[in-house]
């Protein structure tokens, strides 16, 4: 499969506000894999998410390439890439459209771009919410379903466009460790249905190696990989793998270097106070 | 099979509902009066606390362990599974319409202690106290409501509460609040508190003669002028001229508000929308703004040589600066991540405006349209009081030129009123326009 393979090749980010030059990411290189899930962890405040803003088309970039199934997305001449459904991000605190209900919020992106008409994405939408396991909340607005299954209707709506990559930027922190949990599981169900790249950046590790293929672990400010981890149990996975003992020695193993980044960021916070 | 060894009424037992969600805001009397009808429980680690199908008695709340709670499937539960911990309420069935039977099977996954509550006492104890118990009930509705996604269990709340049709239609779920309205104490305290204005007008003014409060046209004769057949001062209820000045003024404003609605979005959208157009004209607008409505009556009569359109400018001024504003912030609201969202959905610049742009901003759109029907009403009584020859504020200044003091009164009065209504016919228009925002607001803790 050749579909989704993102090249980030040297990139460099300085925010410059008020002519303070804040490197947020130093010569970064990382590839990932058509269809792999590949995590990237880091504190807070690490960069990782200027990282996501720069594939996505949020954000420009200081110098450097990124390149997406050989088509380079931006560039040192064309510093900022454009959104589109080809790579499609999952936010933080999500973002569908409280006035929409599940159902129009989940074709909205085949209809606005002409892909399919309304009755056809209609069709499409259930069949893809059902497979979710969310039908019967097709006509709730997202306000009235719980956070949970707002996700999981973010990700169906995603998904709707065929898009080679999901990017996701922490999309269960806002969630209770239980509905976490329930979330993996069905992330990772997701994934095995449509196989897509996915981009996903957390902070936590126990997170990371669950799901990914591979964990990069990132400096803090500037942000670049540290450490990139191959998590060799196999897929498909479910909570079993929290228990077992390759799983324990792989966040032994990565533990130290996280835990070094974030007091790092944890001291560089203090001197900024 | 239940494991239960009753243990008495524990003394945790206020302090365990005060943690839960229906009982959490009652009153310490209300409170110790649940504490009294209920029974405390002990379930062993895995025992079954009761199963889909039984007889639904008790309503539970738990004071310490876990329990796991399964509704069955044709419950369309929003979550099936649902760890409880203290504070946690389940058994809530009995509760609906002509439900007997348990939704749900339950099950205690450690050692657990719960407060058993016989539902008919419930019920009873709290329809015995209207105002704290209405409060529980509503608490009640809300949680139950949040559970379930089938309209026909939905319909069954209403036992605890007032009709609930099956379909959640806007006009359901509004008349659904009113008749919540009704049965909360609060419309009764409104009574309560007209009763003490207008006592304390009579007392005043006729009985008392307060200074100050001499001069003023008493409440019997205000009334009495009013429901005159045949008014002292030629103005009451049977008289025509009433109402041509009510229609003259609510004419005015209609003209003005619709005017001020149509441009004032436009132009707030625009503010909001592109940054160098707010740049030419927002610190122009932010000037103007400030402006009282009076300083511009003398031009606004060298403009219009009619004094008609002269009073609908300056009510649609006023107006016009209340909904630009507030729709501009309305567009400036809206989380960036929506219109980043719709870009990687694949939605052109037109789409984003259509799509997120005007939805996202319309509740601050409809905020505004409050405050703008409001000042249009101030600053047309205003513009009538300086020029015109009709409308309620004509009427209030020409009574105070001619001494027909109860006259004013009534002029005052009539126009809180017809203020009143549109201001609700604002509001419900919004929420006609929001039905997504009205859903949240019902679902949401009451």
């Amino acid at each position: 499969m050749s579909r989704g393979q993102i090249s980030i090749q040297d990139v460099v980010k300085v925010y410059d506000p008020e002519g303070a030059a804040v490197m947020a990411v130093d010569h970064c290189s990382l590839d990932i894999e058509a269809g792999e899930i590949c995590m990237i962890v880091g504190p807070s405040g690490c960069g990782k998410t200027t990282l996501l803003n720069a594939i996505a088309g949020f954000h420009d970039i200081t110098s450097g390439r990124i390149v997406m199934d050989g088509e380079v997305l931006c560039s040192d001449e064309k510093r900022m890439s454009t959104p589109g459904p080809d790579r499609i991000v999952v936010f933080q605190n999500g973002a569908l459209f409280p006035w929409k209900s599940n159902l129009e919020n989940v074709i909205f992106g085949p209809v606005m771009q002409g892909k399919l008409g309304r009755r056809q994405a209609l069709e499409k939408g259930r069949a893809m919410m059902s497979d979710a396991g969310l039908s019967g909340v097709e006509h709730n607005y997202p306000g009235e379903v719980s956070s949970g299954m707002r996700r999981r209707v973010e990700i169906v709506r995603a998904l709707m466009n065929e898009p080679k990559a999901l990017l996701l930027d922490e999309p269960y922190r806002a969630l209770d460790s239980l509905t976490k949990s329930v979330m993996h599981e069905a992330l990772l169900e997701i994934y095995y249905k449509n196989k897509v790249t996915i981009f996903f950046i957390t902070h936590d590790l126990e997170e990371a190696i669950f799901l990914g293929h591979r964990v990069a672990i990132m400096t803090t400010r500037p942000c670049k990989p540290k450490k990139v981890l191959n998590v060799d149990i196999p897929h498909p996975r479910d909570y079993g793998v929290l228990t077992s003992k390759r799983f324990r020695e792989l966040i032994e193993e990565t533990n130290e270097a996280v835990h070094e980044e974030a007091l790092k960021a944890f001291q560089a916070g203090e001197k900024e106070g | 099979m239940a494991a239960a060894i009753p243990v008495g009424a524990a003394d945790g037992a206020v302090a365990a509902l005060r943690e839960s969600t229906p009982f959490g805001d009652a009153s310490p009397g209300l409170l110790a009066r649940i504490a009294a009808i209920a029974r405390a429980a002990r379930y062993p680690a895995g025992a079954r606390v009761y199963g889909a199908g039984d007889d639904a008695d008790d309503i539970f709340v738990v004071v310490s362990g876990r329990v796991d709670h399964v509704f069955t499937p044709e419950v369309g539960a929003r979550d099936p599974l649902k760890r409880m911990t203290r504070g946690g309420v389940f058994g809530w069935a009995g509760l609906l319409l002509g439900q007997t039977k348990r939704l749900a099977t339950v099950t205690a996954t450690e050692p657990t202690e719960v407060l058993r509550i016989d539902t008919e006492a419930l019920v009873a104890l709290l329809e015995s106290q209207p105002l704290d118990g209405g409060r529980v009930r509503e608490r009640f509705v809300g949680m139950i409501q949040r559970e379930f996604t089938v309209p026909a269990l939905l319909a069954q709340v209403r036992r605890l509460s007032g009709p609930l049709t099956e379909e959640m239609s806007t006009l359901s779920l509004t008349m659904y609040r009113l008749s919540l309205w009704l049965k909360s104490p609060r419309p009764y305290l409104m009574v309560i508190g007209f009763a003490l204005f207008l006592g304390f007008w009579y007392l005043a003014v006729e009985l008392w003669k307060l200074p100050r409060f001499r001069e003023m046209p008493g409440l019997t004769s205000v009334v009495k002028e009013w429901i005159s057949p045949n008014p002292t001062y030629g103005l009451s209820l049977y008289t025509g001229e009433y109402y041509q000045h009510i229609i003259v003024s609510v004419w005015r404003v209609a003209k003005a508000f619709l005017l001020a609605t149509l441009l004032g979005v436009a132009f707030g959208l625009l503010l909001g929308w592109s940054r160098a157009f707010k740049e030419y004209v927002f610190p122009v607008f932010e000037m103007l703004r400030p402006i009282p409505i009076l300083a511009w009556v003398p031009l606004a009569i060298v403009m219009f040589i009619a004094t008609e359109s002269a009073v609908v400018y300056l009510a649609f001024l006023a107006s016009f600066f209340a909904t630009a504003l507030n729709t501009m912030l309305g567009v400036e609201s809206i989380d960036e991540s929506y219109i980043r969202a719709a870009n990687c959905l694949g939605a052109n610049r037109r789409q984003v405006f259509r799509h997120v742009i005007i939805p996202g901003a319309l509740p601050f759109i409809f905020t505004g349209l409050q405050i703008s029907i409001g000042v249009s009403w101030f600053s047309l009584v205003a513009a009538e009081m300086v020029s015109g020859q009709y409308g309620l504020g004509y009427v209030i200044n020409t009574s105070y030129m001619m001494v027909r003091y109860p006259t004013i009164i009534i002029g005052m009065v009539t126009l809180g009123i017809v203020g009143y209504v549109t201001s609700a016919m604002v509001r419900i228009a919004g929420d006609y326009m929001m039905e997504w925002r009205v859903r949240e607001l019902a679902l949401a803790e009451r």
